[in-house]
């Protein structure tokens, strides 16, 4: 199975040209299927029949011997005409075309998600379900009483799931849907479906369809931050939302460091902060400012940690500390005290404490 | 690689149940087999020449997936039976005797649908009928052709509801049993319209009534509804079959009744009767529990069942 995924993976790597882009992707599978069903029909044109079926009005090939019904011949089943080997391998082929195609469904349900995560058992759901029901209805087909019992039986098991994301309710209803498709094989039908609805839930997705016009997004909640971050003379701006990858490496190492000293900050899972604040001093003489505040810190802060200098031309540079302050020493306090202390070698200063911190995460979150 | 050992594997398969199903050509040993079943339809019949015992049966072909729902049969200059199911306008040759669907051909372009009835031939031309009385006009195609069609409205269908159709071979008028009669007065009668296609327009329709106390007799019938009619090539008398009651009647073009009495055997729904001119009767089973067929009978099913006086026909109207 890891082997046969390696394969599909290296396939749609190859058509899509390596592109990540999750359309370009799926229209890569999408090629690469249609080209196996091609080679199938075309070598094996039975297989055109059993997978698609046409459905029951497709014309039987003629001459047709009919089967005669005088002589002892085994009893007809539900299943309809043709030999044992044929209705395995029909069985065979539609189970595996129903996996083909729930396959990138479940790639979309993974991917194209505005809530973080997903449900494993959901999407191991999506590719059984379909599966249990092409059975189904392979075996029930035309027979009423069948069908009275398989609803007996599914009313006798009873069972109730929550679904975290009201959208994976469509999700299981589509891996019905194929089911269904695949049991009356026609897959065609079923292929139709998940490729139209594969590619609208990406649309939809990529460009926030039904996105409330008052509510941010997740663009512009990142725009200041990460312009910020790409306007360091290398680059001017970059307003694309895809600007993460857009970075050029110097600039993701800034924003790497960044980002580990805000954790630094917040402190490990379940271990208490080491410093609780940052404190950021801006000033064009760097060297004289630094121990004038590391004075005051000496003072009002219970530890601290010089944690970075940024020297910039034609803008005060900035000095960063970790610190904690002392329990009886407000933020009030430590920022006049610094101001009393050093000035007139600064030109601002500001504490940004672990609180603020978490609330503005939580804000932005 | 085990994939790809899968996917092969499963290839293979496939062109295995290929090769099994593989259709388009008889081999030598179906047509082996074909040469026998004729032989054997040929001895049967031979043997129930001089059986009076009636009801016999000849040969029993059971129906593709396609005819599942078969409708109408009819009989070709030829002897073939011309077989349709009641949804699609598609017709299937068979040839009866050796139990093979000789091709099948589209009634326009084929994706003509409606409820398709019944189904006669006469000379070069077959008609199709839908339960409201409207009836299609073409001629046979070539396998998997599509023919071209005319539309003749008989405007019968406020008067009953069709299930059945036969051409007079005397000329050109189509004769057409009343499944279910609209009119109440006419209830208790067996309704039979005859249409003459080249008649005048005001002229083209007569009936044909029979009480139905006459035909149910001693059966036990509480009505009787006719679901096709064929027209022995020999007596020219109608023959009808009721799937609803699993009635066989015999009727004179006059009116007179010659037989009245059950289907050679219990059938699940018989929907087409046909008649051919060597005296093999073959009645169309819908099979609802089972798989559909075509069974064939030794015609006529002699004897005539004793103890039916014929009344007078009823009035042979104009309308």
């Amino acid at each position: 199975m890891g082997e046969g995924m390696t394969f599909v993976r290296r396939f749609v790597d190859l058509v899509a040209l390596g592109s990540d882009h999750p359309i370009s992707r799926l229209i890569a599978y999408y090629i690469g299927l249609g080209l196996v069903i091609l080679a199938l029909a075309y070598f094996f044109p039975e297989s055109e029949r059993l997978l698609l079926g046409r459905g029951a009005a497709a014309p039987a090939e003629t001459p047709l011997i009919l089967e005669d019904g005088l002589t002892p011949a085994p009893a007809a089943t539900t299943l309809g005409a043709g030999s044992l080997l044929e209705l395995a391998v029909t069985t065979t082929l539609v189970l595996i075309g129903t996996i083909l195609l729930m396959l990138p469904v479940t790639w979309v349900y993974m991917s194209a998600r505005h809530i973080p995560g997903h449900s494993q058992a959901v999407v191991q759901t999506l590719i059984i379900l379909p599966l249990v029901v092409a059975g189904i209805v392979l075996i029930v087909r035309d027979s009423l009483a069948l069908a009275f019992t398989l609803a007996g039986v599914v009313a006798a098991v009873r069972f109730r799931t929550n679904l975290r994301d009201t959208r994976d309710v469509v999700f299981i209803f589509l891996s019905i849907a194929v089911g269904f498709a695949a049991g009356m094989q026609t897959l065609a039908v079923g292929a139709v479906l998940t490729i139209t609805f594969n590619f609208v839930l990406l649309l939809t997705w990529r460009y926030d369809f039904g996105r409330n016009v008052l509510t941010p997004t997740a663009a512009s909640k990142w725009a200041g931050p990460l312009n910020s971050l790409a306007n360091t003379g290398e680059y001017d701006a970059v307003p694309d939302r895809d600007l993460v990858l857009s970075l050029s490496p110097k600039s993701a190492d800034s924003l790497a460091e960044r980002f580990e000293r805000v954790s630094e900050v917040l402190g490990k899972r379940k271990k208490k902060a080491r410093f609780t604040s940052v404190l950021t001093i801006t000033t064009n003489e760097v060297a004289d400012a630094q121990p004038l505040v590391e004075y005051v810190l000496e003072d009002k802060a219970k530890r601290w940690k010089l944690d970075e200098v940024v020297t910039n031309t034609g803008k005060p540079s900035a000095i960063y500390y970790l610190l904690r302050l002392r329990k009886s020493v407000t933020r009030d306090e430590l920022l006049t005290a610094i101001r009393d202390n050093a000035g007139e070698k600064i030109e601002n200063a500001d504490l940004e404490s672990r609180d603020a911190i978490e609330e503005e995460i939580g804000a932005s979150a | 690689m085990k994939l790809l050992r899968a996917v092969a594997t499963l290839a293979a398969a496939t062109a295995i149940a290929s090769a099994c199903q593989r259709r388009g050509e008889i081999s030598e040993a179906e047509a082996s087999e074909l040469a026998s079943r004729e032989k054997r339809l040929a001895a049967r019949v031979a043997a129930l020449a001089v059986d009076t015992s009636g009801g016999a049966v000849l040969a029993r072909w059971v129906l593709p997936a396609e005819l599942k729902e078969i409708s109408g049969l009819a009989v070709t200059a030829n002897g073939s039976l011309l077989a349709h199911n009641d949804e699609q306008g598609r017709v299937f040759v068979i040839d009866p005797r050796r139990g093979v669907v000789i091709k099948q051909f589209m009634v326009g372009k084929g994706d003509l649908r409606g409820d398709f009835e019944a189904i006669a031939v006469s000379g070069a031309d077959i008609f199709l009928l839908l339960s409201n009385g409207t009836i299609y006009r073409f001629r046979e195609g070539a396998d998997g052709e599509g023919v071209p069609y005319t539309i003749v409205d008989t405007k019968l269908g406020r008067e009953c509801e069709f299930e059945g159709i036969a051409i007079e071979a005397a000329g050109e008028v189509v004769v057409l049993p009343c499944k279910n009669v609209a009119k109440k007065s006419l209830r208790d009668q067996l309704v039979i319209y005859r249409w003459d296609l080249g008649g005048l327009a005001s002229q083209r329709a007569s009936m044909l009534t029979v009480p139905l106390a006459r035909l149910i007799g001693p059966n036990g019938w509480k009505s009787l509804h006719p679901s096709d009619v064929a027209i022995d090539p020999v007596t020219k008398n109608y023959v009808l079959i009721a799937s609803q009651e699993k009635a066989l009647i015999e009727i004179t073009p006059g009116g007179e009744v010659v037989r009245a009495g059950p289907l050679p055997e219990p059938s699940e729904q018989a929907e087409g009767v046909a008649i051919t001119s060597d005296g093999i009767l073959a009645i169309s089973d819908e099979g609802n529990r089972q798989r559909a067929t075509i069974t064939l009978y030794r015609w006529p099913l002699v004897p005539v069942p004793l103890g039916i006086v014929s009344p007078p026909p009823g009035p042979l109207e104009s309308r």
